[in-house]
């Protein structure tokens, strides 16, 4: 049977197929993957802030898009995968308040994640093939390394697939 | 600015105070508007890890429902209203009942969501003007914001807030419950800004 990772708040899990790796309720924050078809390995981040300037100190790695990206990448190495081969998906990004005639930067955070994410993507020189952003609903995301296809599940909306 | 992780007890008690006032503000017109009692529970404040907020209010992806306002003035704030699903549903048709004598079935959701938002608008509002009072100071309330969604999603705004500084969020928490036939309770959360906090503890004179 498959074994199920759990990818919390902040967390950065690197797995080999066959796994699943699922992460509860993204609001905001991003979950994404990155993934070795050859060498059979994947890994999942769950990030919750674009940039780790600013922060005193850096307790996660997974927290921040800036600190996420490069770790997921050098982690996935180490277990066989290689750089040139990966592929990213990625979903979340949300904003669950909009608060008309407010100029509230936190409540826009879920835009500057998707945009430091993919910036951090390109600079690595990793291709997006598939993203699921934006938007009011929180998201549960589930990756398959069967099928690598990323399964997400928003309310009153059910399940796509990419 | 302030460091949460520098919090000790007797600030902790003294921002517990401020909800106690603010909570009974606010249960005061909630019970106004639904003409039921309203019980409420000792107020807490706890700093919580950012990662694990959820847990602090039940599963990452319980169904909740949650009204959003921010604080406009000299001290920073944001509050939410958050409560399941289930009990959102049940406080509309309280509220509705009040209004036309019975509950309107099959009503969409966009004029529930609307019902829902103004009794978040009210009881947050009185909650405001509580703190008001306390800290000697005028502050506006925002135009609400609501979502029915997954408990960690809405919590996302939390991170928001305090996870560029650290790695602690400060909640200020109480539990409202309406006395009918429906058991229906709520909670008020109230997420002071980060760089609102000195003030805040000035204010009180507990730094």
């Amino acid at each position: 049977m498959e074994k199920t990772a759990h990818v919390g708040m902040a967390d950065l899990v690197v797995v080999s197929a066959p796994a699943k790796m699922i992460t509860l309720g993204l609001g905001s924050c991003i979950g994404l993957v990155i993934f070795d078809t050859t060498a059979k390995v994947a890994g999942m981040a769950h990030i919750m802030l674009p940039d780790s300037r600013g922060a005193k100190t850096v307790e996660k790695v997974g927290k921040f898009a800036d600190t996420a990206v490069p770790t997921l990448i050098d982690e996935m190495t180490k277990k066989g995968a290689s750089k040139s081969r990966m592929k990213a998906k990625m979903a979340g990004g949300a904003q669950m308040f909009a608060l008309p005639n407010s100029s509230n930067d936190f409540l826009s955070v879920g835009a500057r994640n998707i945009k430091e994410t993919t910036a951090m993507l390109s600079k690595e020189g990793i291709p997006l093939i598939a993203s699921d952003t934006g938007g009011n609903k929180g998201r549960t995301v589930e990756f398959s390394t069967e099928t690598w296809t990323l399964a997400i599940k928003t309310l009153g909306k059910g399940q796509t697939e990419i | 600015m302030l460091d949460l992780s520098s919090f000790n007890n007797l600030q902790l008690d003294a921002v517990r105070e401020v909800g106690n006032i603010g909570t009974g503000n606010a249960a005061t017109a909630l019970s106004k508007l639904l003409s039921c009692a309203v019980e409420i529970a000792v107020p807490r404040a706890d700093l919580v890890s950012i990662y694990s907020l959820s847990e602090y209010y039940g599963n990452a992806d319980n169904v909740v429902a949650a009204v959003f306002v921010r604080s406009m003035g000299e001290f920073g704030c944001s509050f939410i209203f958050i409560q399941d699903e289930q009990a959102a549903d049940l406080m509309v048709g309280l509220l509705l009942k009040q209004q036309f004598g019975f509950i309107p079935t099959d009503l969409p959701q966009d004029v529930k969501d609307s019902a829902l938002s103004e009794v978040g608008n009210i009881v947050l509002s009185s909650f405001l003007r509580g703190i008001n009072s306390l800290l000697g100071v005028q502050q506006q309330i925002s135009v609400p914001g609501v979502a029915r969604d997954m408990l960690a999603s809405i919590l996302d705004v939390v991170v928001s807030i305090f996870g560029q500084m650290g790695e602690m969020a400060l909640f200020i928490n109480t539990e409202l419950r309406v006395e009918g036939v429906d058991k229906i309770s709520g909670n008020i959360v109230m997420l002071p800004d980060p760089d609102a906090l000195e003030l805040l503890l000035k204010k009180l004179q507990v730094l």
